[in-house]
């Protein structure tokens, strides 16, 4: 049986695939654009850490310098005088609130006079000049241009005249005279209206009445000023000697790394006599080692003198404190009063250490990495681009970013929640066809117009606000800045109100309608069912929509960039809640407004980087935290 | 043992002060935010709406809309009359008064002409991403509806894709730059100094540089394409899942392979659902300013994306204006006066009126595709 | 007038979906201190005339009534003065699908004492035991009173909610195809307990399973398409039924 011996053909059932497949190949395709996302990820990752990692060296780098050349040891001296500075500041502030805050009624009546009388000429101005130089004598005037001229001043007068601001503590009568004689004014007039000379000196001699008490807290306050000239000469001496060594040492930093630079492309240059010529340019630049060690003697052989000038300082001080008034009238008065006293013992204590500090102090122990890593994230100071000395630390950026978050959350939670409670509770279907399309549209609109009207509107009109006197039992008004932590808190409440709404009101939907059948068949009212029932079985999505919520609040950028107010500082905490009318820095801000300015690759680019990794890992650990409950609540 | 008269209730009901109470405190929340909105978009149409409608026909100023953005140049002339020039009809005021002195002379940057460029470099912002993001996310999304089964490999895409939808935009944006903008590779004759890598093509001199493509409109599509990409995979997948397993049971029990079942039998049905959430998609890069801020966006710019060109393509690698970072520069920029109102408003305002059709668009599309497909 | 032995008296009842009318004047009455059954096909009505006697069905957009009255105590239970939460607390109902809160057993039972107004601890105690024991869970949870009540198998939760339902005492107990989603061993127990409450209760049941009715109902109503068919004695409608679709329906020539 010959065909049985031969071997079966490899001959594959017809249902059985061949070769290499069209579908297989359709199939990689789309796994790989699934794929994609996972490198995408990666990408964000690993470019953050090769733009970020470098900072640590650098900023350790710097830090040395800033050690070797000896700022460090003048800014010991210099962290006193700063508080000295801050504490005669605060004292002259009390001073001039207890005075301006006697002779308050004085001061608004003179004030509302001049922003009247500067809302007409502002308004005028411009055309009165063209007026008065047409006419005079040098040039030959044209009178039908000149008779042009003045009709359109007249004309502008009027409109001026008729947009005048309210003056709510002028009597009526004031108002008119006022009024009455900017309108019969002469055109070219230079002096101000009686009214406003008049309450101009009324106020300064309430001024001077008030001041008069008060001559023994000047006195004190001039003294105390007097106490730091010293210090103050003594500092800006020896700034002058260390910025010198330290641009010396950087000098000689960027002549190495280009040393360096050329060593690296003689190393890859291919023709041997590129390589030769390169080698010897590095050679030819080798940096002299700068010389520290002469001025640092220079500068410890101060360290006598140094103490001395804050022994005098503190004994000053300590003397000038108890010769503080005991107590102020006006509130705002006695609260800097309040904050000098508190920190006046501080202050003398840290006077007494520095004698201490100064003879510890050593310019050449090493900068470990860690207190790199540990000064950008405990740093107090962010300061970059300056003469002196440049900071990276987060703090300022960390508590800006969270205290604008603290108030967001503030309004956005109960109202998120309530809102969606209620839509989803109470709300007829009308009502739900109403108030469902508005908040999606909230969440449409794109940041950067949030900030718009936070800049334009919102924050005129909270400033407007506080300013009316009915308004001023509310800490920390008036406030100073109209962009400051509160306002850029409401309109990130605003943004991420939809947010919290949408994934809340979802949670609400999931809970079965059998809990809350069940509940009023036990005879639980409607409210009873939401509050007991379906708000608790809904709780973990609930907490996941607030924390899905805070992450996008942190990461958000263009409501902070505009509206926050941009002052890098921590907050002044000794006022309490007015502390949130405080204008701040954010961590997002930050790098957007400072990566475009920065040179690629220096120390602050790459700290900038360290802060986007910082928030991708928080916010990241935020969203997952929420997910977590998300699909607690699922199961 | 049960008094029937119980079941009468005396008055009000028990509880219902309490009832009112709550239900108002919550429906006034609820209202408040809604008034707030309200109030916030009512001042930007009260201001903005005059700079883009006038009273007689055609009613829209199409000037405001098509002419460039420029410098406002305000001054009085000899007569005191005051003039509002944008810096081109400024020098043709000045070539054609020559000698005659005008006073009082302010400018203000960015506040004059119109906001064609905004408006054009966003629209091709938007474009490109839109179609990169929306190609390789509604592969990607075929991909997890129609193929995946449990795996590693699915998991990690799942989890990338919730975390990347989780990153903030400026973190995006601090991507884009380091990424798209310093070291993609370009083919070049002429490598950078800063190329991170050149590899040899042996193509005459050309060599790939891993340089990136500085910041241009390119580098920010692909920024946004990245940034938006997790909604569109999400949504897309959303889309095709709605589509019944028995329409794809259906075709591939008639012998149809896989990619021909997708074709054919699920595409088609859920385009509507993927374009509807697209829309959505396209408010928020059209919106986004972190992201483009240093991949692509540039605050002044005298000609058009297309124009001074060499080549159509080097509109791919030039910088463009964008609307929402023209609203950025207007609002941080510059002090806000009444000469620059109507630069502000206005494009705040043409801003707002695009997002608000676009997500108006995208809730009826989403409603009418609800009453349709009802499977 | 009524005699005391009836419940709930239902005179001409009209309901509707909308505009879609579910219930046709149906009339009966429920007699006290028994269990009556209402069988039919799905969609017949009878979980929609249950859901009328406590008024859960207001809870339902587009339901009303369109005519006729329920009695309970001679009083019409749709009057706009009548006291929901109250009727409700007289009427206890349980569902289909046993659905215990995401609490602990105990603050499942106390819940409706809680929502009633404030209660003292003890006398909560004492109530909850009560009816634990009543629902024949006792024994099975007195050691876990405080555990989710998630953690119960199908049958225990299903008691749960009867504990949960009868804790306030209630007169009347509505019971919606309270074994539909329990395996036999836990419908055995169920029954056996309608058995025992009927003695305190006056049960209306919704069911599928004719078997059911027979094994624990005393009245059993038959609907068809909205409308009361037949109305009697459990014997009398099972063994000797007056009227054609009744036959047919319970001989399993439909439905």
């Amino acid at each position: 049986m010959p065909q049985a011996d031969s071997p079966p053909t490899e001959q594959p059932h017809r249902f059985q695939k061949r070769g290499f497949s069209g579908e297989k190949a359709i199939k990689f395709f789309f796994a790989s654009n699934a794929g994609l996302t996972i490198v995408i990820l990666a990408l964000i990752i690993i470019f953050l850490l090769k733009e970020g990692l470098g900072f640590f060296p650098g900023y350790q780098r710097e830090l040395q310098v800033y050690r070797i050349a000896g700022l460090e040891f003048v800014d010991i001296s210099r962290k006193n005088l700063t508080a000295h500075e801050q504490l005669t500041s605060v004292l002259n502030r009390a001073y001039y609130a207890e005075i301006n805050g006697k002779c308050a009624h004085q001061m608004r009546r003179s004030q509302e006079a001049s922003a009247l009388f500067n809302a007409y000429t502002d308004q005028t101005g411009p055309t009165r000049d063209l007026v008065i130089s047409n006419s005079q004598a040098e040039i030959t005037p044209n009178p039908e241009m000149l008779a042009a001229l003045r009709a359109n001043f007249d004309k502008q007068k009027l409109k001026a005249l008729a947009s005048l601001p309210a003056t709510p503590h002028l009597t009526a009568n004031e108002r008119r005279d006022l009024i009455e004689s900017i309108r019969t004014r002469a055109i070219d007039s230079t002096d101000d209206p009686a009214l406003v000379t008049a309450l101009a000196e009324e106020f300064a001699a309430a001024r001077e009445k008030q001041a008069e008490p008060l001559q023994a807290m000047r006195a004190t306050i001039d003294t105390f000023e007097a106490a730091g000239s010293e210090l103050s000469s003594l500092v800006s001496e020896m700034t002058e000697s260390v910025t010198a060594t330290k641009e010396k040492i950087q000098n000689a930093d960027i002549l190495e790394k280009d040393r360096k630079t050329l060593l690296a492309a003689a190393a890859s240059a291919k023709d041997p006599a590129e390589r030769e010529k390169l080698t010897t340019e590095a050679h030819a630049s080798l940096a002299d080692k700068p010389d520290v060690e002469g001025p640092i003697q220079v500068l410890l052989e101060r360290r006598p003198d140094c103490i001395k000038t804050h022994a005098a300082l503190q004994q000053a001080a300590a003397g000038i404190g108890s010769q503080l008034p005991a107590a102020l009238s006006q509130p705002e008065a006695a609260r800097l009063l309040k904050v000098a006293r508190n920190t006046w013992p501080l202050f003398i204590a840290d006077l007494a250490k520095t004698h201490e500090e100064i003879n510890d102090w050593k310019h050449d122990t090493p900068v470990p990495l860690t207190t790199a890593i540990s000064s950008f994230l405990t740093g107090k100071d962010w300061v970059t681009g300056g003469e002196w000395q440049d900071f990276y630390g987060i703090l300022p950026l960390a508590i800006g970013s969270l205290m604008i978050s603290i108030v967001a959350l503030i309004i956005a939670i109960p109202s998120g929640i309530g809102a969606a409670v209620y839509v989803n509770q109470f709300a007829s279907s009308r009502e739900q066809a109403l108030v469902k399309p508005v908040i999606e549209f909230i969440q449409a609109i794109p940041s950067v117009v949030l900030g718009f009207i936070g800049i334009l509107v919102f924050g005129t009109v909270l400033r407007d606000l506080s300013m009316l006197d009915s308004l001023q039992w509310i800490p920390g008004f008036p406030i100073e800045e109209r962009l400051n932590i509160f306002t850029a808190g409401c309109l990130l409440a605003l943004m991420s109100i939809p947010t919290i709404f949408s994934l809340a009101e979802d949670a609400i939907n999931n809970v079965p309608s059998a809990y809350a059948e069940a509940s009023e068949a036990l005879g639980a009212s409607r409210v009873q069912t939401t509050f007991r029932v379906i708000i608790p079985a809904a709780f973990s999505g609930i907490l996941a929509a607030i924390l899905l919520g805070f992450g996008r609040v942190i990461g958000e950028t263009m409501v902070v960039l505009l509206v926050a107010g941009n002052r890098i500082k921590i907050p002044d905490f000794t006022s309490g809640l007015g502390t949130f009318f405080q204008p701040a820095h954010t961590l997002t801000g930050i790098i957007a407004q400072e990566l475009g300015e920065v040179p690629l690759g220096s120390v602050h680019y790459r700290a900038l980087f360290v802060v986007g990794i910082l928030l991708f890992t928080v916010v990241l650990a935020i969203n997952a935290t929420a997910h977590r409950f998300v699909n607690k609540m699922k199961h | 043992m049960f008094d029937p008269e119980k079941l009468i209730r005396k008055g009000l009901p028990k509880g219902h002060f309490k009832d009112l109470v709550v239900r108002s405190l919550l429906g006034g929340t609820t209202y408040f935010v809604v008034i707030i909105a309200a109030l916030l978009f009512g001042k930007i149409l009260i201001d903005g709406a005059p700079v883009l409608f006038k009273a007689e026909a055609p009613f829209v100023d199409f000037e405001f809309l098509t002419s460039k953005n420029q410098t406002l140049h305000v001054f009085d002339d000899a007569q005191g009359t005051r003039h509002q020039l944008p810096a081109s009809e400024y020098s043709a005021y000045l070539a054609k008064h020559e000698g005659v002195p005008i006073h009082n002379e302010q400018t203000y940057s960015y506040s004059g002409g119109g906001i064609a460029g905004p408006i054009a470099g966003t629209a091709l912002l938007t474009l490109g991403s839109m179609i990169l993001a929306l190609f390789f996310g509604v592969s990607a999304a075929i991909y997890l509806s129609e193929y995946a089964k449990q795996s590693p490999f699915i998991h990690a895409v799942r989890l990338a894709i919730l975390n990347l939808a989780g990153i903030p935009s400026i973190v995006f944006g601090l991507f884009g730059f380091s990424v798209f903008v310093l070291a993609v590779p370009v083919i070049t004759a002429t490598p950078s100094d800063r190329s991170l890598l050149t590899l040899p093509l042996f193509i005459g001199d050309y060599v790939m540089s891993f340089q990136g493509w500085n910041s241009s409109l390119m580098a920010g599509c692909a920024t946004l394409a990245c940034m938006i990409l997790p909604v569109i995979i999400t949504a897309s997948e959303e889309s095709l899942r709605a589509v019944p397993q028995g329409f794809r049971d259906a075709s591939l029990a008639m012998g149809a392979t896989r990619w021909q079942t997708i074709r054919k039998c699920v595409l088609p049905f859920s385009l509507p659902g993927i374009l509807t959430s697209s829309l959505l998609a396209i408010t928020r890069v059209a919106g986004e300013t972190a992201p483009i801020m240093f991949t692509a966006a540039v605050a002044a710019k005298d000609d058009l994306p297309w124009q001074g060109l060499k080549s159509p393509f080097d509109v791919l690698s030039s910088q463009v204006q964008a609307l929402p970072y023209h609203i950025y520069t207007l609002a941080a920029r510059i002090p806000s006066s009444e000469f620059t109102q109507r630069a502000q408003y206005g494009s705040v305002f043409v801003f707002l009126l695009l997002v608000a059709t676009l997500s108006l668009g995208s809730m009826i599309l989403r409603a009418k595709l609800r009453a349709k497909l009802k499977w | 007038m009524v005699s005391m032995n009836t419940a709930i008296q239902i005179k001409n009842l009209s309901f509707a979906y909308n505009s879609k009318q579910v219930l046709h004047a149906v009339s009966m009455d429920i007699p006290a201190r028994q269990v009556t059954a209402f069988i039919g096909p799905s969609g017949c009505g009878k979980s929609t005339l249950l859901r009328c006697f406590n008024r859960i069905n207001d809870r339902i957009p587009g339901a009303h009534l369109t005519g006729g009255s329920i009695l309970v105590h001679d009083i019409d239970i749709n009057r706009r003065d009548i006291d929901l939460q109250e009727l409700r607390r007289r009427i206890g109902m349980v569902f289909q699908k046993y659905n215990p809160f995401a609490k602990s057993i105990y603050d499942n039972v106390a819940f409706s004492l809680r929502v009633a107004g404030p209660t003292k601890r003890d006398e909560l105690d004492d109530i909850v035991e009560n009816a634990l024991r009543s629902a024949a869970l006792w024994d099975e949870v007195k050691d876990r009173l405080h555990a989710s009540a998630f953690g119960l198998s199908g049958g225990q939760q299903q008691r749960l909610c009867i504990a949960r339902a009868i804790a306030n005492q209630p007169e009347i107990l509505l019971m919606d195809e309270p074994c539909a989603a329990l395996d036999p061993q836990a419908t055995l127990k169920i029954e056996e307990l309608i058995r025992e409450l009927k003695k305190q209760y006056t049960i209306v049941i919704v069911t599928h399973n004719m078997a059911q009715a027979t094994r624990c109902s005393d009245q059993t109503a038959f609907m068809y398409l909205g409308k009361l068919v037949e109305f009697g004695p459990t014997m009398q409608i099972f063994e000797n039924p007056k009227d054609p679709q009744t036959e047919a329906y319970i001989t399993g020539t439909f439905g």
